[in-house]
């Protein structure tokens, strides 16, 4: 009896690398099955479906598709009219919105300008994770069903810009007051898409909502799926399994770009990858140690091997996709004696012993062990802390740390949003300044190109305060991270967004 | 043969499964009182007598022998250093230069392997010698005094019990922060209750019988006789579970580091070694391969002898 079992378990574990070679070598061009869903797997659950309870990736992804907000913002980042069909700029402080008329939720209710001042209003009630993108709004006054005005208490920027950003999509009173608490799992949008089910964890259905304003969209279905691990994703895609993944890991992108039945999508993404100082702290409060550590660590080398290529080492702190992003900047460069001598100047000839925190994320902790070991030439000892997100988060909000690893997404892709968090005084801890490094000047610049109108005056404020922000060194800048995605060949119409958040309206399986 | 028979009357305790038993020993243990010394000697000359019939036994010590004499020399084994990177040289496959190969950073995986057999032997038998310390004095104190105390000490071992040995090992971890010590505490303490129980079972079948009635009637102390007479004889289940407790202590140390809360990097634990490694598994499937065959061969190793000890030190299992 044993020995049967035995065998049949051998038999079993030889068959499976035949059987699963023999699936992989069934790839056709043209989708098996069920050619009207669209199948895309991304790495993790959406955590709520209504934009104002959430603002994460996973979230944005699912319901790009199911709402839409008063400007669209494009996949190159620009900002055209969306549910907006035009405004007029009365005054800095005000502007004269017209809708589009015909638009109509998923419920069967139109939009009109009501639905709009609700949107507003409810979004800073209930205090939405994303209400800082619309700080700046004082009210929205309703003029008449397609018209509206919206005034500001002051000044801002990238006001218009903010208003494409997914979480301040347009939603319906009567559709969020029907579902009350569940409305987070019963989203009305006017998006082309209308939600159908989502069974936690493991998938998320649309679909295609035939009333849709721009006309039905290309595919019938979406069934949005989760596989935390890289690996499982790319091999999902390969066996067909999935029409679309989004995130390729670095490790299976080259495979996958090799292979004719898939097509692949390297694009320059609006991440920053960086380490930061604890500037509060000793001995990271004196510059030239963190201008030292800066120039001790091979960025460059680091983030070939951290990212196997697919990623471009930083000089500042913002991604050349960003608007306003200074690209002058010279960077620090690999220059292990120089930084010997300023730690020397700053008393710590015989270095010191420090630590470097990371959530443990698998590229982050590679970067944090490669440091480790180029610390230790100029004489720094460094112990890595590994922790799970979000005790790090909250630890490195307090400032117990001394360096630690993060990312930031400047989501709307302009300048304000990837600077004004990170480095204004105002911002220190979980808002997003965790260096807890402060200069007026940078203060004052970020606070003038925050509310001036004015291109050029933000152009130059920004590109100033980038050089003294690479000058006082409170971050290592280390890589822009290329976005991967990669789709079956048989998918048509898919353009990655550089925000991440892909639309799907035209995209559908040949 | 009357030993036999009260035992037989006793409810049947799943963890009494094992007990030096057996009726001549039984009687050389009860002679014991006057002759210790040279008796015991024998009895266990015995034991390795039989376990050195145990050809696998025999195979897993042998392998365990060499693992401990790498850990001790790896300075004189490993051709590189287990931290220096060579960031031009990542993950190349086995070669004339490498012999297993480069990681992810381009170290040496069989200098890093060879160094790793210190951190797990350190973290098994560390992590074994707090349970069975803990949970063998809470077994004894709790068999011997019966009672109260028992019941109290019992059911706070069901308690730890009912949490799975890797939660509560994960939940400690998180709480104290990772680091080789803070993991060996972890293991150790997931795994007291299990020590309790079966010393706890071996203690209650043991105190009835009439040496220690004797050395209770001669006036010794309680303290005494746990020590002196109880607990020598209870050896036998302690080191069958000692052994595969080391086999499971490396495995969830390497689990912890696997999932990133166990030892900090560059330290060449396997666990970590497989988990840098998972990223590439279809690009370079030998750093996560390598390692995984260190930790199968330790832990196969391990539990032939823990299997092999078991037989010899309870020959009744064998009929």
């Amino acid at each position: 009896m044993k020995k049967l079992l035995v065998f049949s378990l051998l038999a079993v574990l030889l068959a499976s690398p035949l059987a699963a070679r023999g699936a992989a070598e069934q790839v056709t061009d043209e989708k098996p099955a069920n050619k009207g869903t669209l199948e895309v797997v991304m790495g993790a659950d959406a955590r709520s479906l209504d934009p104002q309870r959430t603002n994460d990736q996973p979230s944005a992804r699912v319901m790009k598709q199911i709402y839409e907000t008063l400007m669209h913002q494009t996949e190159d980042l620009e900002i055209q009219p969306g549910l907006a069909e035009s405004y007029e700029v009365v005054s800095p402080t005000e502007f004269l919105f017209t809708l589009k008329r015909g638009v109509k939720f998923h419920n069967g209710e139109e939009l009109t300008s009501h639905d709009v001042k609700y949107t507003f209003e409810r979004m800073r009630e209930i205090n939405a994770p994303a209400a800082f993108l619309v700080a700046a709004l004082d009210r929205v006054e309703v003029i008449d069903d397609y018209n509206f005005k919206m005034v500001l208490n002051f000044p801002f920027g990238p006001f218009i810009a903010h208003l494409g950003h997914p979480a301040t999509a347009i939603i319906n009173r009567k559709a969020v007051e029907a579902a009350g608490e569940d409305y987070g799992r019963n989203p009305v949008g006017t998006g082309p898409f209308k939600f159908v089910e989502w069974r936690s964890g493991d998938a998320i259905v649309l679909e295609r909502y035939d009333g849709y304003h721009k006309g039905p969209a290309m595919s019938e279905r979406i069934r949005f799926r989760f596989i935390a691990e890289d690996t499982n994703r790319a091999i999902a895609l390969e066996t067909g399994e999935a029409d679309i993944i989004y995130d390729v890991g670095p490790n299976d992108f080259g495979g996958l770009a090799a292979n004719d039945a898939l097509t692949t999508y390297q694009t320059v993404g609006l991440t920053t990858f960086y380490m930061g100082f604890n500037a509060e702290k000793k001995p990271f409060d004196d510059l030239r140690v963190r201008r030292a550590i800066n120039l001790a660590l091979d960025v460059e080398l680091a983030t070939e091997v951290a990212f196997q290529g697919y990623a471009s080492a930083a000089k500042g702190p913002l991604a050349p996709t960003v608007m306003f992003a200074n690209q002058d900047l010279p960077g620090y460069g690999y220059d292990p004696d120089e930084a010997k001598r300023l730690l020397a100047e700053a008393g710590y000839a015989n270095g010191f012993t420090t630590s470097i925190w990371t959530n443990d994320n698998p590229i982050r902790i590679r970067y944090a062990e490669i440091f480790q070991e180029q610390l230790a030439q100029v004489g720094i000892t460094t112990r890595i802390e590994i922790m799970e997100f979000a005790p790090y988060l909250d630890r490195t909000a307090q400032g117990e740390h001394d360096m630690f690893m993060l990312g930031w997404v400047a989501v709307t892709g302009d300048a304000d949003y990837g600077l004004y968090s990170l480095f204004h005084s105002s911002q220190f801890g979980d808002a997003g300044n965790r260096t807890f490094w402060g200069n007026d000047e940078v203060d004052r610049l970020l606070d003038l190109a925050k509310e001036s109108p004015d291109f050029a005056e933000r152009e130059a404020a920004y590109a100033r305060a980038q050089e003294i922000i690479f000058e006082e060194a409170p971050w290592v800048f280390l890589a822009f991270r290329d976005d991967l995605n990669a789709t079956r060949a048989w998918v048509q119409g898919f353009v990655p967004h550089s925000a991440g958040h892909h639309g799907l309206y035209g995209v559908y399986n040949k | 043969m009357d030993k036999d028979k009260e035992k037989d009357q006793q409810p049947p305790h799943p963890e009494a499964g094992y007990s030096i038993g057996g009726a001549s020993e039984q009687a050389g243990v009860t002679n014991g009182i006057q002759a210790k010394a040279p008796k015991q000697r024998g009895q266990w000359a015995e034991v390795w007598h039989r376990l050195k019939k145990n050809r696998m036994a025999m195979f897993g010590l042998t392998v365990i022998v060499i693992i401990i004499l790498t850990a001790i020399f790896a300075d004189v084994a490993a051709p590189y250093s287990y931290r220096t990177q060579n960031l031009r040289r990542i993950a190349e496959s086995p070669s004339r230069d490498h012999w297993l190969g480069t990681d992810e950073l381009g170290r040496d995986i069989f200098s890093r392997i060879i160094y790793g057999t210190r951190i797990s032997l350190q973290v098994g038998f560390v992590a074994v010698s707090i349970s069975v310390i803990a949970g063998g004095f809470l077994g004894a104190v709790s068999g011997y005094y019966g009672g109260k105390l028992d019941n109290i000490i019992m059911r706070l071992m069901d308690v730890l019990l009912a949490i799975p040995a890797i939660l509560l090992a994960i939940a400690i971890v998180s709480a104290f922060g990772g680091g080789l010590v803070n993991v060996m505490i972890a293991v150790g303490i997931s795994s007291i209750p299990i020590y309790a129980r079966i010393v706890k079972a071996s203690v209650i079948s043991i105190k009835e019988q009439e040496f220690i009635e004797a050395a209770r009637a001669v006036g010794a102390k309680d303290f005494r006789i746990i020590f002196k007479h109880v607990l020598p004889n209870a050896m036998a289940p302690i080191i069958v579970q000692g052994t595969i407790g080391v086999a499971i202590a490396i495995l969830s140390a390497a689990g912890l580091s696997f999932i990133g809360l166990g030892i900090q990097p560059p330290t060449p634990e396997w666990g970590a070694m497989l988990s840098g490694g998972r990223m590439f598994i279809r690009t370079a499937p030998h750093i996560a391969t390598f390692p995984g065959i260190a930790i199968m061969i330790t832990i196969f190793a391990l539990n032939l002898l823990g299997d092999g000890l078991r037989d010899a030190l309870d020959p009744r299992l064998k009929q």
